[in-house]
């Protein structure tokens, strides 16, 4: 004990202007982390008495858990790194970004808000040479700079965006001693799992739990169906045109991905509650259905996030599991994965900040939080061994191992849109209206915003 | 009722009616929110509010498992399902699926599916009998039983003892109190000078004001707050202090003008005949008599800048030293993505304490000041 003690506070010592490192969570040296390049980092750069601002929709304990990351920059150069959450995050930026009072960096929780605020000259692009790092260094890293790359004020593309922390949203959770106990296997392929959902309505169950609402912004769970299915009968490049309209909304590829949808939610007995109930269940109470005795159903679509509002005594890896949404055998399209990530970007550019973001991309500030819990990373260098949860490392490895990684579709269109029209859009359709009547309805929304 | 003479009395008794059931309308919503501030968040989700206070059945999972004896070539265990938990009352019912939880009455044999039986009984005390050894892991039993009803003050605890909270207390404070003081002063004088001073354009004054009425808030919320930033101010106490005068002035001043010109006519004209300037008339007629409408102009702009959580977000610099309570319940307890409603509820609580003190207070002055007025 004492001599790994002594370890840490040599291996501390050892950093420039260690004024925090007592509280670090893990001490320098200790554990399976990327110490060496941490190390370098810190011999590197002396920051004492800068201050980097940061503002971010994490909040609670994710703003607690992203602080102690930020003490490793704070021991490393001296800076002090001043964080603060809002749950009003997107109107709160954009107000202090137009009065002139913006922190040094923005953390987005989707690309939408920061291309529009690169267009609008709000956004300092990234230092040199990042969008070569990304490329090289994230699994699917191609897909990463696009995601993170908007045209500016003169319409010339440019890099704004560095992604940490991504959220994998082709899941399917269920409960593995329901599973068990009724004999049901794990679906390899879209045609299983359409099997199993009508074999467990045949056995006098219900297969799955969904729930579109969400306050002001209900119906996103859909699109996230939606759009996970379009990945599954389209090929990407369909789903990239559709992404910006290239693609018109009412094209028979979207109306057959919807449908697709429809068969799960809008089939008599597939849905907990039915058609109805699918629309007006808050997308937070819908897990819950798993865990009720007897089952109010045996499967439950949504992100790596949803374990935060199961039950609490249900423990994620025995009581609760997840297996991938399955692509269909028949079509030869890979495995594709649906995801979202929250990205920083430069709102008051300082030298202070450009470390911050070389900081960011040191595997140690993806491994500080994932050994906390409750966050995936693209970062190829990390090393997974770390991730809290086997379930999480489970999860960390699909996003890895991605043949194609395409980011959440309503995200990227345009806020009229994708945090609009197609939200409404998908609960009309879900409580009656034709496919057909819904995605002509968006595209002619869409039109009148071009 | 025949004895009774006249409509009135009948009048009274269906406004009194309807008078209960308008406010028991009302307090609904609030009683729901307070029994749900002692509530669990998955007792909040699994049943309404209005059954807190009865035993509810609920329907739990447990595992068997444990050293069996063997009796005539079979092994028995036995056991106490209780054992370790707390506050399960009578079982009711119970079963080995999931799918079937309750099928089976407390007290009869079921088959097991690997063979054997089990039973359960109504105390908890169980009985498997397995002609081979059971797994180490045991066998899953589901049962019903009455739950009590359970309250907790975890939520509260949560709330007021966490980090800051007395921290985010102040501040409201101090955010609240001159931001009510202010605007008043500045609305009382401009409203005597609207109401009783002869000055010209005065009348395209008032139209202004009430014009300014109608102005969203959030349209000044970036011009004012580069005004801050050129000026100096930026974001700090100043700054709301400011922001919440300008946003409450045209209201203020609306009412007491509105109040002030209908005060006698005579007793002011009367100040003047016998000499007194516009300021003594202010300060020693006016004033005392408009009591009413200051402290219900005050009730007003009170819980409104003590409910606030924009302008707060926006005036206010981002660090947790300066955070109002609003913002630390939204931004920090209530966690990334909300949906702890026992937290909400109980948040809710704490923060409508202040005010409804402020109001019950300021009541009284309310009737004093009214008082005064009739009887000069």
């Amino acid at each position: 004990m004492k001599k790994v003690l002594f370890a840490g506070v040599a291996a501390s010592a050892m950093i420039a202007g260690n004024a925090h490192a007592q509280d670090l969570m893990f001490a320098p040296g200790d554990g399976d982390f990327h110490w060496d390049s941490y190390q370098a980092f810190a011999d590197a750069n002396d920051l004492a008495g800068q201050t980097v601002t940061i503002t971010g929709p994490w909040t609670g304990n994710e703003k607690e858990r992203v602080e102690k990351v930020f003490d490793y920059f704070e021991a490393a150069t001296g800076a002090t790194v001043e964080y603060s959450g809002s749950d009003s995050f997107e109107q709160d930026i954009v107000i202090s970004a137009e009065a002139g009072s913006a922190p040094n960096l923005a953390v987005f929780p989707q690309p939408g808000l920061a291309a529009d605020m690169a267009k609008r000259g709000l956004l300092t692009p990234l230092p040199e040479g990042t969008a070569e790092w990304v490329a090289e260094n994230f699994a699917a890293g191609q897909s990463w700079v696009d995601l993170g790359t908007y045209a500016d004020q003169d319409g010339n593309d440019q890099l704004y965006g560095l992604f940490y922390r991504a959220d994998l949203k082709s899941l399917v959770w269920y409960v593995p001693e329901a599973f068990e106990e009724m004999g049901y296997e794990i679906p390899e392929s879209m045609e299983d799992l359409k099997a199993l959902t009508q074999q467990i309505v045949d056995d006098g169950g219900t297969p799955w739990c969904i729930g579109l609402g969400s306050g002001a912004a209900t119906g996103w769970p859909a699109t996230d169906w939606v759009e996970d299915l379009m990945l599954r009968t389209q090929p990407a490049s369909v789903y990239d045109q559709w992404v910006t309209n290239e693609l018109p909304f009412n094209d028979p590829a979207v109306i057959g991905a919807i449908n697709e949808f429809g068969w799960f939610a809008r089939t008599d007995g597939y849905a907990d509650g039915g058609a109805e109930a699918v629309a007006s269940t808050d997308f937070r109470d819908s897990p819950t259905g798993l865990f009720e005795l007897p089952p109010k159903c045996y499967m439950h679509r949504q992100a790596s996030f949803i374990p935060a509002f199961f039950p609490e005594d249900v423990e994620v890896g025995t009581d609760a599991d997840f297996f991938y949404f399955p692509s269909y055998a028949e079509k030869d399209l890979g495995n594709p994965v649906l995801g979202a990530g929250t990205l920083f970007g430069i709102t008051s550019p300082s030298d202070a900040t450009n470390t911050f973001l070389e900081f960011m991309k040191l595997p140690i500030a993806h491994e500080a939080w994932m050994a906390q819990g409750g966050f995936l990373t693209a970062h190829a260098g990390v090393n997974t061994g770390l991730y809290n949860t086997d379930s999480e490392r489970a999860m960390g490895e699909i996003l890895q191992g991605a043949t194609t990684f395409r980011f959440d579709g309503s995200d990227l269109m345009p806020g009229e849109i994708g945090a609009g029209a197609f939200w409404t859009g998908m609960v009309d359709y879900t409580t009656g209206a034709s496919a057909e009547d819904v995605t002509a309805a968006i595209q002619s929304r869409w039109n009148e915003i071009k | 009722m025949e004895n009774i003479a006249g409509h009135k009395p009948a009048l009274t008794w269906v406004t009194r009616i309807c008078v209960l059931v308008l406010v028991i309308l009302w307090l609904v919503p609030t009683v729901g929110l307070f029994v749900s501030s002692f509530r669990d968040r998955d007792d909040i989700s699994a049943s309404p509010w209005w059954q807190a206070p009865f035993p509810t059945e609920q329907t739990s999972a447990a595992r068997i498992s444990g050293e069996p004896a063997l009796v005539d070539d079979v092994y028995v265990l036995t056991g106490n399902l209780k054992d370790g938990e707390e506050g399960i009352g009578k079982i009711t019912a119970f079963g080995v699926s999931r799918s079937d939880p309750t099928g089976i009455v407390a007290g009869e044999e079921t088959e097991l599916r690997g063979g054997g039986t089990l039973v359960v009984n109504a105390d908890g005390s169980y009985e498997m009998r397995t002609p081979e050894e059971p797994s180490d892991k045991g066998q899953r039993v589901y049962f019903a039983a009455e739950v009590p009803p359970e309250f907790t003050t975890d939520n509260y605890e949560r709330v007021l003892y966490s980090n800051g909270m007395a921290q985010a207390f102040i501040n409201t404070f101090t955010v609240t109190i001159p931001a009510t003081v202010i605007p008043i002063l500045i609305a009382a004088f401009a409203a005597y000078a609207l109401a009783w001073m002869q000055f010209p354009g005065r009348g395209l004054l008032i139209a202004g004001v009430v014009g300014l009425l109608v102005v969203p808030l959030q349209l000044a919320l970036v011009p004012l707050l580069r005004l801050h930033n050129d000026i100096g101010i930026g974001q700090s106490f100043v700054g709301i202090w400011l922001a919440h005068t300008g946003f409450g002035l045209p209201l203020a001043i609306y009412l007491l003008r509105n109040y002030m010109v209908g005060l006698p006519k005579d007793i002011i004209e009367g100040a003047k005949v016998d000499g007194a300037t516009d300021f003594q008339i202010f300060t020693r007629i006016v004033l005392p008599l408009s009591f009413p409408a200051l402290a219900s102009f005050a009730i007003f702009q009170f819980l409104w800048t003590w409910n606030d959580l924009l302008v707060a977000k926006v005036f206010l610099p981002s660090d947790s030293g300066s955070w109002v309570m609003t913002r630390k319940i939204a931004d920090d307890l209530l966690g990334s993505r909300g949906g702890d409603w026992g937290i909400l509820a109980t948040a809710a609580f704490v923060s409508i304490a202040v005010p409804i003190a402020v109001f019950f207070l300021m009541q009284r002055y309310l009737v004093r000041g009214l008082l005064a007025g009739s009887v000069k």
